[in-house]
């Protein structure tokens, strides 16, 4: 594979490379993240993530990376350094004001946290029902976001009845319903099997190409293969590599 | 607008949801709400007929002073003046010997004959000094009783300071047992409520968890809770209600005898519509605390 190496954090020290202002959707300034005393699950992070940007945060089981992507959508505070999210330092909002930047984010996860009381329709307009969308405008959107996923004839029944592949494209089309800033997914295919694999993550790159900026943590080498796109390595806590394909579109 | 209107709606949609998908927490908080306020009801009833009872007594409620045998005229025109002037004292009537004899007749019916077999009036002059609405106190009563006791040609008096003193300590005693239950019924079924309300929170935590990644603030995430806690308590204070009612009109019948005794013919009344909507309300807001107090414990969490 050639690949350039962008740059290390073996030299972490000053501030991440700057993209333009204002280009940036996400920086991390000198993160460190503990959650036992003496023990880090991130040391020393330094990464800029630029809007429209498409990102693999790899690396082994415990590298890190959950907890990264933990400090982007403000579910965590770092330890030590700073985290700016769309303008906004993640590391010193109030608590008021976290559900503010989480609006402009869409998180997706391995186990896809879909609510099994809810048909599909009803759990990809709840990121709608939070921003007060009237019904019927809420409605005619996720009919489309469901369109868009292939899933418009699902949207009357239970998660439950679909397959593992079709609920993670629901909580895709749910992190996208608002149009999000970022689109985080951790382990996206991490229950799937590798057809349903490819298909989810061209999903998930195809929101990279309208503006969205996205970071898939994933551990999954076929992936990396298959999309060659920019790639920040992850082990015991650290950034090892951060390395992007030759010629790739951001 | 639209959008407080969508979320008021999305509010009252996820509430009666929140009821349908925990049936069993949501039995489990209106019954010990029910219980809670059927059991301060009954005390609020007890207190609130006594009270009427004491409201119309207080009428009645007059200290009466016998005269002695032989007074003139003009020394009872006299002691009435003086009675008329005491602090409190609104009206004073004399009745004469033959008025008390009258009066007599018509009160004992039957016993009339034993009246004419005496030959001679037994019966003395009084004054029946009635107080001021303010004065129909055991102090005013006895106050007054004293100062008409002192003055000359009174030979004996009586009131009824004695018997509204004994009522009023037991309407107290009721009142405080009612309250006093109340605060630890209050306390109790709050207690319970949140436990069980919070139950229903831990159920759909994994739901609580995805409206806070999709961007929820924590009031969009806690009050359907609230709204739930409200209307379980609500439903709670009209089930109390009618359980009461109920009660009074099954129960009441048996018990006729004493309670005529006990209210002194004051006819038992029920809550009226004022104090219908706060037994409801003591309900709503009790549901309401618990669903509060739940809801904080788990953003604590």
């Amino acid at each position: 594979m050639t690949a350039l190496v962008r740059w290390r954090s073996a030299a972490p020290r000053g501030e991440p490379k700057r993209a333009p202002a204002g280009d940036a959707a996400a920086q991390l300034f000198h993160v460190s993240k503990s959650y036992v005393a003496g023990t880090y699950a991130l040391r020393d992070v330094s990464l800029e993530f630029r809007r429209g940007e498409f990102v693999f945060l790899t690396g082994p089981s415990g590298a890190g990376k959950t907890s990264l992507l933990r400090l982007v959508f403000a579910a965590e505070r770092p330890s030590d350094g700073q985290i700016v999210v769309l303008g906004r330092n993640a590391s010193r909002l109030s608590p008021r004001s976290v559900p503010e930047l989480r609006r402009r984010i869409g998180v997706v996860f391995q186990d896809f946290k879909l609510l099994a009381r809810r048909t599909v329709e009803e759990n990809v307009a709840l990121a709608l029902d939070v921003v007060g969308t009237p019904r019927r405008a809420a409605r005619t959107r996720v009919f489309e976001m469901l369109k868009q996923v292939g899933l418009q004839h699902r949207r009357y029944q239970s998660p439950l009845s679909l397959s593992g592949g079709e609920q993670q494209r629901v909580a895709i089309a749910r992190a996208l319903i608002n149009e999000p800033d970022i689109l985080l997914a951790d382990e996206p295919t991490g229950n799937l099997d590798p057809d349903l694999t490819i298909e989810i993550m061209d999903l998930i790159a195809d929101t990279a190409t309208r503006g969205t900026t996205v970071i898939v943590a994933t551990h999954d080498q076929t992936i990396l293969g298959r999309y060659r796109k920019r790639s920040v390595r992850l082990e015991g806590g650290r950034v090892t590599e951060d390395r992007t394909a030759p010629g790739s579109a951001p | 607008m639209i959008r407080a209107g969508a979320r008021l709606l999305y509010f009252a949609r996820t509430s009666l949801r929140g009821i349908a998908a925990t049936p069993g927490t949501a039995i489990v908080a209106t019954a010990t709400i029910t219980v809670a306020l059927v059991l301060v009801g009954a005390f609020g009833l007890v207190v609130l007929n006594m009270q009427a009872l004491l409201a119309r007594v207080g009428d009645a409620v007059q200290v009466t002073a016998f005269l002695a045998d032989g007074l003139p005229e003009a020394d009872r025109a006299a002691l009435v003046r003086k009675v008329a002037a005491i602090s409190g004292v609104a009206r004073t009537e004399l009745i004469s010997e033959a008025q008390a004899l009258e009066r007599f007749k018509g009160g004992v019916g039957q016993g009339f004959a034993l009246v004419e077999g005496l030959g001679t009036n037994p019966l003395p002059a009084s004054i029946e000094i009635t107080l001021e609405l303010r004065y129909r106190t055991p102090g005013d009563l006895s106050r007054v009783a004293s100062a008409v006791a002192s003055l000359p040609g009174v030979d004996d008096i009586t009131s009824g300071a004695d018997w509204v003193e004994g009522y009023v300590r037991a309407l107290a005693l009721v009142r405080g047992l009612a309250i006093g239950l109340g605060v630890i019924f209050v306390l109790a079924t709050t207690l319970i409520v949140s436990n069980t309300i919070r139950l229903a929170v831990l159920s759909r935590r994994d739901e609580l968890e995805i409206l806070s990644l999709v961007g929820a603030s924590r009031s969009f995430v806690n009050t359907p809770f609230l709204i739930e806690g409200l209307l379980q308590g609500a439903a709670a204070g009209a089930l109390a209600w009618a359980l009461l009612y109920a009660l009074f009109r099954s129960v009441l019948p048996g018990f006729e005898a004493g309670l005529a005794f006990v209210l002194g013919g004051v006819e038992p009344r029920f809550f009226d519509t004022v104090e219908t909507a706060w037994l409801c309300g003591g309900g709503a807001a009790l549901g309401l605390l618990g669903s509060a107090i739940a809801v904080a414990a788990e953003a604590r969490h």
